[in-house]
């Protein structure tokens, strides 16, 4: 009960956001039908593969680049405002950030096309979630120490609030084409569905008490701020009402958006796979270039301009005409006037977070009958042409993300086994700024036509889940056929 | 076709859980979280020239006036407001012995509290007073209940003197530095 608790909370805390989408198991892990999600240019070498619905595709992720469960919650007796200020305050940096990602399939099919088999066609539906929310360093330093004492002076960064969320529904098709015996290329074209979306990016402003030019201290306020709301107000107003029709009303909503009742959107992944030589691949792919146009229940947040402050000031005789006992009122209202709080319902355009990734793989060991037995004619080959005819590969990835303060890296090796058509394995070890112990291990079975994957990253973290910064699960099933047979 | 499917999942799956453990941890340490910031702010400033006072004339008050304040009368405010000080300086840089009082006024007008300043003329120096409230000094509750401020100050010597000094004020300088139970 306690594991799985953890596992949970570790699943809400768990990865670092350099990770938080990165599917550095499943990426070229291409005896899983599903490695045509994250390189639609894989190499495909099945006949046809169905995803058993709402089960063929199921992952979760996320983390937290800083603090840990453990670090904030272990019954250790320490003060626990202490840790927060030690662990989150102090300890935290403005591009920590918690994140969430899930993703679960609701249908994958693919086939090979009949009159041109080197032609691998796919396509299905997904649902996604993906919610980032940087460390707000500056502003948590203002809420729990305040802008007195020591902080006098301080200029207190209000660029550090972002976040960005999302949940969209991805209807998908895509094209792998086998154009020679050492290329592979693929595209896929995705709509959206959005069916809420929020984002703060690109504040600025700050927030400073200092020594005062007249009075003790002057209060400086500059501020672009900015909080955009697809998608929202809705499912708030559905929560808020006291009807009774709670569960039914969002049920339908949520249904009404994933049909693309919601927002919409446009893009496309593409992705190759270059056979060097028989021994050595390399691979590449982009996904999720695209956008989606938020123009329905909008609702934004505004907070923009600048204003100093030293409090009622009155100047002798200058004021005499202005004396009134409303000073109080009017310089909340001048301050409120210099930098208003303001709601609108502009439409906005809201970019999907870009991924890429790069591989070369080298393979070695003796040969393997797989390839003999696959109906994929197209990509049956003899012998040592084709990578699949090893058993062993090894090889390094590289994993690039765009996140709202940048580009974010992973660099992956990995080693990948092949026991016959029944069983393979890879595992890898990836490296990123914030963690040099990730270990994967992924698995896939084949037991006739059904395939069985599970995928799960981070391992030494299961040793103390609550003390992880990253816990990672997928796994899926798919019914594959590989010949006529 | 269920075997073939559910036991290799099941035995996947249950290996990760098995492998997985974890520190024991206590979720209901989040109660005892105390979110306390010191939170500062100018809050008024006087600023008067000896020539207006000498105007107004001997033994007069050169300024008189009620203003509403209601900083830490508001809810939210006066529920957290733990403890903290008001801080005074005056600078006088005039010729006159000037006096300065501030009443915490409630919202029927009855008075809470008195802070009186008597200031000796120009060459004196800055006047800085700390008043701290709060368990162990002075009640809280009168900030709390404070809607307005009375504020008087008076010239206390002749309306004929002048000083030395260029550009001869006195400035009333005062703010806020308080410390709230934001949790």
């Amino acid at each position: 009960m306690r594991c799985s608790l953890c596992l949970f909370l570790a699943a809400l805390f768990g990865a670092q956001i350099i990770c938080a989408q990165n599917k550095q198991l499943l990426y070229d892990f291409y005896e899983i039908p599903q490695s045509l999600m994250v390189n639609p240019g894989v190499k495909t070498m099945e006949k046809w593969h169905v995803g058993i619905p709402m089960l063929s595709g199921l992952a979760f992720q996320a983390g937290t680049s800083g603090v840990t469960v453990n670090d904030l919650f272990a019954d250790d007796g320490v003060d626990f405002t202490t840790k927060v200020r030690e662990h989150l305050i102090q300890g935290m940096r403005k591009r920590d950030d918690f994140s969430t990602t899930s993703q679960i399939e609701g249908f994958n099919i693919g086939f090979r096309g009949e009159n041109r088999p080197e032609n691998y066609y796919s396509f299905g539906m997904y649902g996604e979630t993906d919610i980032i929310v940087y460390w707000p360093k500056d502003l948590a330093a203002l809420a729990f120490e305040g802008n007195g004492g020591s902080n006098i002076g301080r200029s207190f960064d209000l660029g550090d609030l972002s976040l960005r969320g999302e949940m969209v529904n991805v209807l998908h098709f895509g094209i792998n084409r086998k154009v020679s015996n050492t290329l592979t290329i693929g595209g896929r074209a995705k709509i959206y569905s959005g069916i809420f979306q929020f984002q703060s990016i690109n504040n600025s402003g700050s927030f400073r008490t200092s020594q005062g030019q007249n009075n003790i201290y002057t209060t400086s306020v500059t501020a672009d701020m900015q909080l955009q709301t697809s998608g929202v107000e809705e499912i708030v107003n559905i929560l808020d009402e006291d009807t009774g029709t709670t569960q039914k009303d969002l049920a339908s909503l949520f249904i009404k958006r994933v049909l693309f009742g919601g927002n919409l959107g446009l893009g496309f992944d593409a992705g190759f796979t270059y056979q060097l030589n028989p021994r050595t691949t390399i691979t590449g792919s982009i996904l999720d270039v695209g956008f989606i146009h938020n123009s329905k229940d909008l609702k934004n947040y505004t907070l923009s301009g600048n204003v100093n402050n030293e409090g009622i000031s009155v100047f002798l005789p200058e004021d005499i005409p202005n004396l009134n006992n409303n000073l109080w009122e009017d310089l909340v209202d001048e301050i409120e006037e210099a930098i208003p709080y303001e709601e609108n319902e502009k439409g906005y355009i809201s970019f999907r977070p870009v991924k890429a990734y790069g591989s070369i793989r080298y393979n070695f060991g003796e040969g393997s009958t797989f390839n003999e037995n696959c109906g994929c004619g197209v990509n049956a080959q003899s012998g040592g042409q084709n990578d699949a005819f090893y058993r062993n590969s090894l090889g390094g990835q590289l994993f690039l993300m765009k996140r709202p303060r940048g580009v974010q890296a992973a660099v992956t090796g990995f080693f990948q086994k092949r026991l016959g058509r029944g069983f393979a394995f890879k595992t890898t070890y990836t490296a990123d700024k914030y963690s040099l112990t990730n270990i994967g291990l992924g698995l896939n079975f084949q037991m006739g036509p059904v395939n069985f994957y599970v995928l799960g990253d981070n391992l030494l973290g299961y040793q103390n889940i609550a003390n992880s910064h990253y816990a990672s699960l997928q796994f899926g099933f798919n019914i594959i056929s590989w010949n006529d047979n | 076709m269920r075997r073939l499917f559910f036991q290799p999942a099941l035995v996947a799956i249950t290996l990760f859980l098995c492998l997985s453990c974890s520190d024991k941890q206590d979720f209901n340490q989040f109660d005892d979280l105390e979110i306390t910031p010191t939170v500062a702010s100018s809050i008024f400033y006087l600023e008067a020239d000896e020539t207006h006072i000498n105007d107004i004339g001997s033994f007069a008050n050169f300024y008189s006036q009620t203003v509403d304040f209601e900083a830490f009368n508001e809810k939210y405010v006066s529920e957290r407001l733990l403890e903290g000080k008001l801080i005074y300086e005056i600078e006088n840089t005039t010729s006159k012995t000037l006096n300065f009082t501030i009443e915490f006024l409630d919202e029927e007008g009855d008075i809470l509290d008195v802070q009186v300043f008597d200031v000796d003329p120009t060459p004196s120096p800055l006047l800085i007073l700390e008043v701290f409230y709060g368990p162990g000094d002075k009640n809280i509750d009168i900030l709390t209940n404070t809607t307005s401020l009375r504020i008087n100050g008076s010239n206390q010597s002749d309306s004929t003197s002048v000083s030395g000094l260029s550009e001869p004020k006195v400035r009333f300088k005062s703010a806020a530095e308080f410390i709230f139970r934001l949790k």
